[in-house]
């Protein structure tokens, strides 16, 4: 696991002095999709490192252990064996990155996860997800019981009444949103974020993670965001310690991809395995 | 199943991560060259013409240096022949009404989004320029200008009434122009009713395409033509009878200059520096990189100026992914480049940014200010006030605020200073191709005789003439200049005669010591003067029309003598302060307009008091300050007028010489620190001015020896004068927070 953000002193002259020109960000947001198509075997390699970014995720009203189950499975066989035999990846062990899961679940993801021998760890929302307006006192114990059940990361909603009031937190990593909002992951959003994350960096060597989450389907999509952060951040960002992309129904897309570039047709429904 | 692969294995990019090529195939413009069997000729008059015996020049591709085909090189026939087309053709699109333009442009732009990627993929193959750039750019931004041309077209008639297109207009590009530049040119041109005759260096296929795919438009074939060749054939397409002008399209560098503030220097080398690793350089057809190559002749133009530029002294930064092997140039920082160095003072070239730091908004404006470029800058700043501040403090003639870059064909595009005084694009980019209804055409009057070295040298002696006779009291002896009279530097003077035959009074014989001192006195009252308001100026100007008021027995008196009529005379005074008071009243009603800075005006022999005065007005209304050579016949008109302007104006604000007008008129022709020059006297002097003010490209406006009928309100005080004393700026502020 990286090194945990040890933190610095409060300094809010950081936050008030932050200017972002906004048409500009939107412009460039406008780019990112042109400026670097991937293609063929690069697009097929890349897509399979998008899949080492996923957060599996699962956040429904209805979730029992059987989906849990399901969803585990695919976390550690994300893609069908024969497609990676293909390109000569079957023994790189790609997995996802983790499973994400309510509170409630995560002792289910342990066991699913134990039963096929995977030791992605398995990441809990938690404090109020997703509107976070509950005691502290009762999220602070979520996070607790969530850990005491075996989850090793915690996506935490952060006091949107703090923030509005200008009180800050700190944290190891910064998510776009919960993926529950009407607006998600957006490209001009990000480029703040990434912006933030690399002022950060430069100013005390510490270095904080992404992760995008909502509304982010299509493997063209995913290329996209590992191409902004490849430009914004750099090679070191792209590795599961700084970066993740929570997405449920994204691999299956990236699935059918891989399928096209290796067999040269769209695959149908039905061909491949559903998570 | 997976086959063997030469490149690397998806293994292998799974741990790197790299970008790999994107190529775009350029079969397509291949095919089309194939079409012409690999040897481009011109396209004239809707129908490719290849004319024998004539040399032909390859065109290459500029990244792997492969001979794409031929282009033939033109000849004086040639221009001759595509003249004549443009010239037919000219005389039926003309008359077409403006729907029926707007139509064909509007059908031209579909044409061009129906074979876009042809376009796209063969100018990015022969530039070598980025295919995104092309694509998303130059292509876009093509048909936009179609599209907003074609309303322009379209509301003509009532729009632009009094105005009728010039002619067939000469277009000469220089090697690096894009065909975007093109297309500002031709789109207005084309919109107004002009023709267009396109001179083009060899080795330009792309307008050769364009030109065909508005010919096969039909029914009006000649209306684009392209012919390639050298740009030496530039004065041939100039002097053929119908061509009425003639656009050209200097080389544009493209390198930048970039003044950072002191305080952010640090932090904005830093991020500068990290986003031009980022950057890609390949084959401009593939569509993952940033940059292509612009061909070996660019690449050593750069490396010769980053090797000049670290022998005096600079830093040099270059990052970015860049093949090694030539033509690929890596994007290259200058910085620490002394201010003094000659390659501070030099154009920057692709793909190079020279970067200098500045304490104060004040000192930038001053930087920016200091070369003789004046096209385009942009403005990054949080504080909005300072920014618009030094947006319009600059001299140049488009500004972005925290943008850069952004073009639209309804904001005017142009320059000042030596980017040349042409502006394209927006209601008055069309004027670039309009001029007033009947004036007569153009004629090709250059005289082979002009002695360019020896017109207005020497100055005749003048000699004591007699006793100056006349009741009235003569004006102030001397030279009005800095809000005084003065004795001319040369203390001597000329003798001035009247209708009759008798003296009428001596005035100052001035030269070039009095004009450049008049040029300073008007450049040291321009800043308070442009900064005056719209009301200030019109209270000026009715000022001194009741001044005039009260002169006028004594001015009647002035012009009686020189043999007009007493009730003429009292008319002609009459008018003048209509005159004066109209453009008064039009400097407050349209607010604040940008004046172009000290305006030279040589007026007319005729008219002494109104021509004089109508001249005057219009150029003080936009906010100029104005050095005026009077009626040579008769100057103690204007300088009656100078005793009212003595009292009522700032010093400096009108400056009035006289003497000797050829010698006058060179001096100022030459004088490279005057914003622009209106001669109205003989065709030879004309001449002369337009020879000679090509020095410092500023824009003149001269009378070609043709009379001008200044007591009508068309000629004497239409929009044309008002058109000619200001200038356009565009500003962008993109919003949003």
């Amino acid at each position: 696991m990286s090194t945990h953000n040890q933190g610095t002193e409060l300094d809010l002259s950081w936050i008030s002095k932050i200017q972002v020109n906004h048409p500009a960000v939107l412009r460039r947001a406008e780019q990112i999709q042109a400026r670097r198509p991937v293609k063929k075997e690069w697009q097929a390699a890349w897509l399979l490192k998008a899949v080492t970014f996923i957060d599996l995720t699962t956040l429904s009203g209805d979730d029992t252990s059987s989906n849990i189950q399901r969803l585990c499975y695919k976390a550690k066989y994300p893609i069908r064996e024969d497609l990676l035999k293909a390109l000569n990846m079957h023994d790189k062990g790609i997995t996802t990155a983790a499973v994400c899961v309510y509170p409630a679940r995560v002792c289910d993801a342990v066991k699913a996860l134990k039963a096929v021998g995977c030791n992605i760890p398995v990441a809990s929302v938690a404090t109020g997800f997703p509107a976070g307006q509950t005691h502290l006192k009762t999220r602070l114990e979520e996070i607790r019981l969530a850990v005491e059940d075996g989850a090793t990361e915690i996506d935490v909603v952060i006091n949107r009444t703090l923030v509005l009031t200008g009180q800050w937190e700190g944290s190891d990593f910064i998510k776009t949103s919960t993926g529950k909002e009407t607006v998600n992951a957006t490209f001009p959003v990000a480029i703040v974020m990434l912006r933030a994350i690399r002022d950060f960096f430069w100013k005390t060597g510490n270095k904080i993670g992404f992760k995008p989450a909502g509304g982010i389907r299509s493997a063209k999509d995913s290329l996209a965001w590992l191409s902004l952060v490849k430009e914004e951040l750099g090679d070191e960002w792209l590795k599961p310690e700084l970066f993740r992309i929570g997405a449920s129904t994204l691999l299956s897309d990236i699935e059918r991809q891989i399928y096209h570039h290796v067999t040269g047709r769209y695959a149908a429904y039905h061909d491949l395995p559903m998570s | 199943m997976a086959a063997t692969r030469a490149g690397p294995r998806a293994r292998e990019i799974f741990t790197t991560l790299e970008y790999g090529p994107a190529p775009e195939s350029h079969a397509c413009a291949l095919a089309w060259l194939d079409t012409q069997d690999r040897l481009l000729g011109h396209y004239v008059s809707g129908k490719w013409s290849k004319p024998e015996h004539r040399n032909s020049v390859p065109c290459q591709d500029p990244t792997t240096g492969e001979n794409l085909a031929s282009c033939l090189q033109a000849q004086a026939e040639d221009v001759a022949a595509a003249a004549e087309a443009a010239r037919t053709a000219f005389e039926s699109w003309s008359q077409l009404p403006g729907a029926a333009r707007a139509q064909h442009l509007t059908r031209l732009a579909k044409v061009i989004q129906k074979h876009q990627r042809l376009l796209w993929t063969l100018e990015s193959l022969v530039t070598g320029r980025a295919v995104r750039e092309v694509r998303d750019g130059d292509v876009q931004l093509a048909q936009q200008l179609l599209h907003y041309h074609a309303v322009q077209a379209h509301t003509q008639e009532e729009a632009l009434a009094g105005w009728e297109p010039m002619g067939v207009i000469g277009l000469i590009l220089p090697s690096t122009f894009s065909f975007l530049e093109m297309m500002w040119r031709i789109c207005p041109a084309l919109a107004v009713g002009c023709t267009v005759v396109a001179l083009v260096p060899p080795a330009s296929p792309t307008p050769l395409l364009l030109a065909q795919l508005a010919g096969e438009l039909g029914p009006f074939p000649g209306i684009i033509n392209v012919i390639s060749g050298p740009a030496s054939l530039g004065p041939v397409l100039a002097s053929q009878p119908g061509v009425q002008k003639v656009a050209f399209c200097g080389a544009l560098e493209g390198g930048l200059r970039l003044l950072v503030q002191e305080s952010v220097w640090e932090e904005a080398m830093r991020r500068l520096q990290a986003r031009m690793g980022r950057l890609r350089c390949g084959r401009g057809l593939d569509g993952a990189v940033d940059m292509g190559a612009r061909g070996a002749a660019a690449r050593d133009l750069a490396q010769r100026y980053v090797r000049e530029a670290q022998s005096q002294g600079a830093q040099v930064f270059q990052a970015g992914d860049v093949p090694l092997d030539s033509p690929f140039y890596p994007p290259t920082l200058v910085s620490d480049l002394p201010p003094a160095s000659p390659c501070a003072q030099a154009e920057v070239p692709w793909p190079v940014v020279v970067a200098s730091p500045f304490r104060t908004a004040k000192e930038a404006l001053a930087l920016a200010n200091g070369t003789p470029r004046g096209g385009s800058a942009s403005v990054w700043s949080e504080r909005l006030g300072q920014a618009l501040e030094l947006g319009y403090g600059l001299r140049v003639g488009t500004v972005w605020i925290n943008s850069h870059g952004l073009r639209d064909p309804a904001v005017p595009t142009g320059g000042c200073k030596e980017s040349g005084s042409s502006w394209h694009g927006g209601p008055d980019g069309l004027y670039e191709y309009l001029r007033p209804s009947g004036t007569p055409a153009r004629l090709s009057y250059l005289s082979k005789n002009l002695n360019y070295d020896s017109f207005g040298l020497v100055v005749p002696s003048a000699l004591p003439a007699g006793p100056e006779t006349g009741p009235t009291p003569a004006p102030p002896y001397g030279l009005f200049v800095g809000g005084r009279f003065q004795a001319p530097g040369a203390r001597s003077s000329r003798p001035i005669q009247d209708a009759f035959g008798n003296l009428h009074g001596y005035v100052a014989e001035g030269g070039a010591k009095d004009i450049r001192g008049a040029v300073e006195a008007a450049h040291q009252a321009a800043s308070s003067w442009a900064g005056q308001s719209p009301g200030a100026r019109r209270a000026l100007l009715w000022a001194l029309a009741a001044a005039l008021e009260r002169r006028e027995s004594a001015l009647a008196s002035r012009l009686e003598r020189q043999g007009v009529e007493l009730k003429a005379a009292k008319a002609e005074v009459e008018l003048s302060v209509r005159r004066l008071r109209a453009w008064g009243a039009q400097a407050q009603a349209q607010g604040q307009t940008l004046q172009l800075g000290v305006l030279a005006i040589v007026c007319p022999d005729e008219w002494p008091l109104l021509a004089f005065v109508s001249l005057l007005a219009p150029a003080l209304a936009h906010g100029n300050t104005v050095v005026m050579v009077p009626s040579g016949a008769c100057p103690l008109l204007a300088l009656e007028v100078c005793q009212d302007m003595a009292t009522l104006f700032p010093a400096g604000l009108v400056n009035v010489v006289t003497g000797d007008r050829d010698h006058l008129t060179r001096c100022l022709a030459l004088h490279q620190d005057i914003q622009a020059l209106w001669y109205f006297g003989s065709a030879q002097g004309s001449q002369f001015v337009e020879w000679a003010s090509a020095g410092n490209l500023k824009p003149v406006w001269v009378s070609r020896g043709l009379p001008r009928a200044w007591e009508q309100e068309a000629e004497g005080a239409g929009p044309e004068l008002g058109l000619r004393a200001a200038r356009t700026k565009a500003l962008w502020l993109p919003m949003g927070d």
